[in-house]
């Protein structure tokens, strides 16, 4: 049972199509959650589709403001981000993508990502009454393979079956050099930028092995990724001198790795931080570890727990939790970044100082 | 082995009979109330789901009882539920107690029996067959206590009555020891029942109560919503869920309750079309069916933070409008206050009593009469 609304407006699309209208269909990508982790295969694929993508600025303080007063208030920053950035897209576009990741691995067990991920297309179609309801690209691997949701979104939007083939090619190929690039020292952030201007530049001071004290950052994408929700860790880290690691910079066999010495989770993503703590504790090269939550997140608050209880922990890293959310100021991540920083530089210097007494 | 399980209403009654059933000696720590929701928060995660703190805090009372093995269900949910025990023990065994886990649903079905069988020794699957049955009849015998005086109670000519025969029907499930027995009981409760004088109006408001099952559920999270809407405010309230349904709908032991939730998940898809690990769906059927079952309003009932409910939450306005149907949402969490509840409460009510008194369209009390013939 699908409401009215949807079919009409679905007809409306199919109409447009249909009689050929010359103005490509305006998508909407908001730079909120799984942008960072799949904006380029979104673009690829929808450009493919003969839609014009048009992603939403990076997160400022009216978006973040309107997504707050536009949720309930007791959900995540993540969520709450998502919202603003629709609001800011509201008016400009023909409609907007929310992906829809209900689960996004195989396992021997169910899988899932987190409820609000898999209910946010819902989210938005329920609280933006004059946006049409969001386009429908649904990840279910558990029930069917990763392109069955790119064939149903481009036949939506009217593409024939080769033209979905050739796209999803396309997308797919870029979708690995943007994870190629966060492979090699990359926040998803700065991946993007360079994917987009095309040029290799110098690699960014925080991944320079130079440097003499270095932390792991341990969070979603959509947080240590977007600087106005993280309030700008990352940067004030760089700045401190020390050097970065992030999950994101993980590639899948660094995460398998570990599985043997990890509980089963049903979160595919919790799976994977907890996964990247536990690779950090025991890497080489690594003084401390920042695990990164956002207020409100449902599974981060056990995993949180988890990764403080669960996670082997050989050499006695330093572990410091950070809980974000959109109210309080800058300077306290601030001083807790520069605090962490300076008391691993301590740290290592005081072992250092040991050995050579030794 | 002595077997502890957190608490969630009035699930204690059948669940104790079937532990005790098998051979096993039963650990019921007492009802939880406010003291042991601050204990459990004190030592659970800062953002965590109500349920978790109190369940923490009703373990940490099961241990100090002197249990020695703590049962959970778990799962692998899209919602936190499934992770509870596992974190749980985690946290209590880093507190320095020492107990033996039992994560039903988690741990293979193999594994969990083999410890069972050895706690009790021979003829444990005769036991637990009939453990079962006495399981089950207690549960429907404590399901027809609850829903008799959910109605009765904001009918009593005498304020109270309903609540003192409840208490005692309870006590006397607990304390029967064969289905027998427990059948006596219900037909001494449906005389006892009959036999109460009720005031015969037609004013009282129906309420329907949905949203999470555990602050649905445990008096001491929601203060005790529906004996105080039925004996301090004279509103019938009925949740949706009931004890009786989470204890037997995973069993397959009632075809009805299976047929109600496909039905459920059905209706809702058109809101939500995936499963989110929670009480969603029968959060949305609740409130889309409400009008239609003579309900003159909805209140939701959530745990702050809880993931399904906050998602529920932005789909729920659009049905109250929709729908023409009245909707309060209640948020609980261990800072609530009564005074602020109460007075919300007290609001919606008002609003409530008003809506009737401008009377209804014709349509919806020939819905009404067709529900009562
Ligand atoms: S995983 Fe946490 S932060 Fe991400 S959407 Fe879910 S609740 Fe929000
Ligand atoms: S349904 Fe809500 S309260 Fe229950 S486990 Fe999930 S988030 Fe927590």
């Amino acid at each position: 049972m699908r409401s009215l609304r949807i079919r009409r407006v679905r007809k409306g699309m199919s109409l447009k199509h249909a009689q050929g209208s010359k103005a490509a269909m305006r998508v909407g990508v908001p730079r909120a959650l799984m942008f960072y982790r799949y904006y380029p295969f979104l673009k690829m694929l929808l450009e493919g589709f003969g839609c014009e993508v048009v992603a939403s600025p990076p997160t400022n303080l009216r978006i973040m403001g309107m997504g707050t007063d536009l949720c309930v208030d007791d959900i995540c920053v993540a969520v709450k981000a998502l919202f603003g950035h629709v609001r800011h897209l509201e008016g400009e576009v023909d409609a907007v993508l929310v992906p829809r990741l209900v689960s996004v691995e195989k396992k021997d067990y169910d899988t899932f990502t987190c409820p609000k991920l898999i209910a946010a297309p819902d989210m938005v179609r329920f609280s933006f009454p004059h946006l049409p309801p969001p386009l429908e690209f649904v990840v279910d691997v558990k029930k069917a393979p990763f392109w069955w949701g790119c064939l149903r979104l481009g036949r939506r939007l009217g593409v024939s079956l080769r033209g979905i083939a050739r796209s999803y090619a396309a997308a797919t190929r870029e979708q690995r050099r943007f994870e190629d690039l966060q492979r090699e020292g990359l926040l998803p952030e700065d991946a993007l930028k360079r994917m987009e201007n095309g040029n290799d530049g110098p690699p960014p001071a925080y991944a320079s092995a130079e440097r003499d004290v270095t932390v792991a950052v341990v969070g979603h994408p959509y947080l240590l990724g977007d600087p106005l929700v993280s309030k700008r860790l990352i940067h004030w880290l760089d700045s401190s001198g020390a050097r970065v690691l992030a999950s994101t910079m993980l590639s899948r066999r660094d995460l398998e790795r570990e599985a043997r010495k990890l509980p089963d989770l049903s979160w595919s993503y919790e799976w994977e931080l907890l996964a990247a703590a536990s690779h950090f504790m025991e890497a080489d090269g690594v003084d401390g570890v920042i695990y990164l939550t956002s207020f409100g997140c449902g599974p981060d608050s056990l995993v949180t727990e988890m990764v403080r209880r669960e996670v082997p922990n050989p050499h006695g890293r330093a572990l410091l939790d950070l809980v974000l959310d959109e109210h309080s100021a800058e300077s306290g991540v601030r001083t807790r970044a520069e605090a962490f920083v300076d008391l691993l530089r301590h740290r290592k210097r005081a072992r250092s100082r040991e050995v050579e007494k030794r | 082995m002595r077997v502890a399980f957190p608490h969630m209403g009035n699930a204690y009654i059948p669940l104790r009979a079937l532990v005790e059933h098998v051979g096993v000696e039963a650990v019921v720590p007492e009802r939880p109330n406010r003291a042991t929701l601050e204990l459990g928060a004190k030592h659970a995660p800062e953002f965590v789901c109500l349920p978790f703190k109190i369940t923490l805090g009703d373990c940490m009372n099961a241990l100090e009882k002197g249990a020695d093995t703590m049962a959970m269900v778990c799962g692998m949910w899209a919602c936190r539920f499934g992770n509870y025990g596992h974190v749980q023990h985690l946290i209590l065994r880093d507190m320095g107690y020492e107990f033996e886990s039992l994560l039903i649903g988690r741990e293979d079905p193999r594994a969990v029996w083999e410890k069972v069988k050895r706690a009790v020794g021979g003829g444990a699957f005769r036991r637990l067959l009939g453990a079962a049955a006495v399981f089950r009849a207690k549960a429907a015998a404590v399901e027809e206590i609850e829903s008799k005086a959910r109605f009765a109670r904001p009918r009593e000519e005498r304020r109270g009555d309903t609540d003192r025969i409840m208490e005692r029907y309870l006590t006397r499930v607990d304390e029967a020891d064969t289905i027998r027995r427990v059948r006596e009981i219900r037909r001494e409760l449906r005389e006892e029942f009959s036999a109460l004088p009720l005031r015969d109006d037609d004013d009282v408001l129906r309420v329907r109560i949905v949203g999470e099952l555990y602050v649905l559920l445990e008096p001491s999270l929601n203060f005790d919503l529906v004996r105080r809407l039925g004996a301090v405010h004279g509103v019938e309230a009925q949740p949706i869920l009931s004890t009786y349904r989470w204890l037997l709908s995973p069993l397959w032991l009632d075809p009805f309750l299976h047929v109600s939730s496909s039905r459920a998940r059905r209706v809702s898809r058109a809101y939500l079309p995936y499963v989110l690990g929670g009480e969603e769906h029968m959060t949305i059927t609740g409130a889309l069916d409400a009008p239609r079952q003579g309900f003159d309003g909805v209140i939701h009932a959530y745990p702050l933070t809880c993931m399904p409910e906050n998602i529920c939450r932005t789909v729920l306005p659009h049905i109250s409008v929709t729908r023409d149907v009245p909707i309060l949402g209640l948020c609980f969490d261990e800072h609530t206050s009564t005074v602020g509840t109460n007075t919300r409460l007290e609001a919606f009510l008002d609003m409530l009593r008003s809506r009737r008194g401008r009377g209804r369209n014709a349509k919806e009390l020939e819905a009404e009469g067709v529900l009562r013939a």
